[in-house]
C-alpha cells in the first residue's frame, strides 16, 4: 500500500524534470555532461526545499497512513536528489583526473631533483674509491720495484 | 729529513664551507616538514570522510530497501548504487596520495634526504686519504703525512661541500616547483570543497531517511515488538540525530581544513621565494591544530557512526 502511494508520488514528484530537459545549457569543457536538471539550480533547490517541508510534515502528522504517504513522496525526492549528487560527484571525478596528471608531473620533477642530489653523493663516493684504489697501488708498489 | 707538505688549514676550510652550505635552507626545511605533517593529516581526514559518506548512503539505501520490502513495489537490491563509484574513489585516493607524496618529498628534499649517504661517503673519503698518506709515507720518499685530525677535517670539509652542492640544487629547484604547484593545490582544494559540500548535502538527507525509516518501522511494528525491543528501537532515534550532527560538524571542519591547506601552501610558496616566513608559521600552526582536532574527533567517534 505504502509502496503504491510511493510509486504514485514518485511520478508526481519527478514531473518537473522534463521541464529541465527542455532548457539545456552549455556544459563545462573540462567536466563530462551532467543531467539536464543541473541546468537550472532553482529546480534542485526546489526539490530540496520540498523534501525539507515534507520532512516537517512527516513529524507533525499523527496518522500512520498520512506519515506513509508523506514519506513515500520524500523517498522519491530523496532518490532524485541522490542521483543528482551522484552525477555531480562523477563530474568532479573527471576534474580530479586532470589534477592527478599535474600532481604526478610535479612529483616526477621532485624525483629528478632527488636523482641529482644522489649524484652529488655518488661523486664524493667515487672520489673516496679513487683514493682507496691509489692507496692500494702505493702499498704494493715497493714489492714491484 | 722528510719535508712535511702542509694541507690547507682544515679549520679555515670547514668554516668557509659550512658558511657556504646555505644557511637560508633551514627555514625551507622546517616549513616544508611542518606543511607535510599537516597535509598528511588533512589527506587522512578527507579519505575518512569519503568512506564515511559512502557508508551512510549505503545505510540509507538499505533502510529504504527494508521499508519497501513487503510492499507491492519492493525495491530491487540491484538498484542500490554507491554514492561514489570505485573509479571515483580510486581517482580521489590517488590524487590525495599524490598530494601527500608531494608534501613529503619537498620536506625530504629540503631536509637533505641523502645526508646519511653523504656522511658515509665523506667519512670514507677522509679515512681513505689518511690511508693514502700512510701508504705514501711508508712506501716512498714523498714526504706526505696525513694526520687523523687532518683526515677528519677533510671528511668534514667534504661533507660541508656536499651539503653546499645539495642545498644549492634544492634552492635552485624546489621553490620553483612549490610555486608551480600552487595553482594545482588551489584547484585541488576547490574541487575537494565542492565534494565536501555535496557530501554534506547528501549525508544530511541520508540520516533523515534513516531516521524516518526507523520511525516508520517502530510504528508499523506496533505490539509485535516486545516493550524492551520497542524501547531500544525508540532510543535509536536521538542517536541517529546525534550522528547526523557529528558528521555534519566533521565535514564542516574538514572544509575549513582544506581551505587552510591551500592558504598554507600559498604562503609556503611565497616564503620559499622570499625569506619571510613569519606569516607562514602562523598558518601552519593553525592548519595543524585544525587537522589534529578533526583527527581526534574522528577517532573519538564510535564505530557505529564512523
Amino acid at each position: 500500500m505504502a509502496a503504491a502511494k510511493s510509486s504514485q508520488k514518485k511520478k508526481t514528484a519527478a514531473a518537473p524534470a522534463p521541464d529541465a530537459v527542455a532548457v539545456p545549457e552549455p556544459q563545462p569543457v573540462t567536466a563530462p555532461a551532467l543531467p539536464p536538471a543541473f541546468s537550472n539550480p532553482d529546480t534542485v533547490e526546489t526539490y530540496k526545499a520540498l523534501y525539507d517541508i515534507l520532512g516537517r510534515a512527516y513529524w507533525e502528522a499523527s496518522d500512520l497512513n498520512a506519515k506513509d504517504t508523506i514519506q513515500g513522496a520524500r523517498d522519491s525526492l530523496y532518490e532524485i536528489l541522490t542521483d543528482l549528487n551522484r552525477a555531480k560527484l562523477e563530474a568532479n571525478t573527471a576534474l580530479f583526473q586532470s589534477l592527478k596528471t599535474k600532481i604526478r608531473d610535479s612529483n616526477k620533477a621532485l624525483d629528478e631533483i632527488k636523482d641529482k642530489i644522489n649524484n652529488i653523493t655518488k661523486n664524493i663516493s667515487t672520489a673516496s674509491n679513487v683514493i682507496a684504489a691509489i692507496t692500494k697501488v702505493v702499498s704494493i708498489a715497493p714489492t714491484l720495484l | 729529513m722528510r719535508h712535511r707538505k702542509s694541507l690547507p688549514s682544515p679549520l679555515c676550510l670547514c668554516v668557509c664551507l659550512f658558511w657556504l652550505a646555505g644557511c637560508s635552507i633551514s627555514p625551507l626545511a622546517r616549513n616544508t616538514a611542518e606543511f607535510s605533517s599537516a597535509a598528511s593529516l588533512v589527506v587522512d581526514n578527507t579519505q575518512n570522510a569519503y568512506r564515511k559518506a559512502v557508508r551512510i548512503n549505503e545505510d540509507a539505501q538499505a533502510s529504504l530497501l527494508v521499508a519497501r520490502f513487503d510492499t507491492d513495489h519492493p525495491m530491487d537490491p540491484h538498484s542500490i548504487r554507491p554514492l561514489i563509484d570505485q573509479k571515483g574513489l580510486e581517482t580521489r585516493t590517488k590524487v590525495l596520495d599524490g598530494l601527500r607524496t608531494y608534501a613529503q618529498t619537498i620536506a625530504d628534499l629540503a631536509s637533505g634526504v641523502s645526508s646519511p649517504k653523504l656522511d658515509e661517503a665523506a667519512t670514507a673519503c677522509g679515512s681513505n686519504l689518511k690511508s693514502l698518506g700512510d701508504a705514501l709515507a711508508s712506501s716512498t720518499s714523498i714526504g706526505i703525512n696525513v694526520t687523523s685530525a687532518e683526515a677528519n677535517a677533510t671528511s668534514t670539509a667534504l661533507k660541508a661541500l656536499g651539503d653546499f652542492l645539495v642545498n644549492r640544487q634544492i634552492k635552485s629547484s624546489v621553490p620553483k616547483i612549490i610555486k608551480d604547484m600552487d595553482p594545482t593545490v588551489e584547484a585541488l582544494a576547490k574541487l575537494l570543497i565542492s565534494d565536501i559540500d555535496i557530501l554534506r548535502d547528501q549525508s544530511g538527507r541520508d540520516y533523515e531517511q534513516i531516521l524516518a525509516q526507523e520511525d516508520g518501522f517502530i510504528r508499523h511494528a506496533g505490539s509485535s515488538l516486545s516493550p524492551i525491543e520497542r524501547r531500544s528501537e525508540i532510543q535509536r532515534l536521538p542517536r541517529i540525530l546525534a550522528s547526523e550532527k557529528a558528521t555534519d560538524d566533521m565535514l564542516a571542519d574538514l572544509k575549513d581544513s582544506i581551505k587552510k591547506l591551500a592558504e598554507t601552501h600559498h604562503a609556503l610558496a611565497a616564503a620559499a621565494a622570499s625569506k619571510d616566513s613569519s606569516s607562514l608559521h602562523a598558518r601552519i600552526a593553525d592548519l595543524r591544530a585544525s587537522a589534529e582536532q578533526l583527527a581526534d574527533f574522528y577517532d573519538s567517534l564510535p564505530d557505529s557512526s564512523k
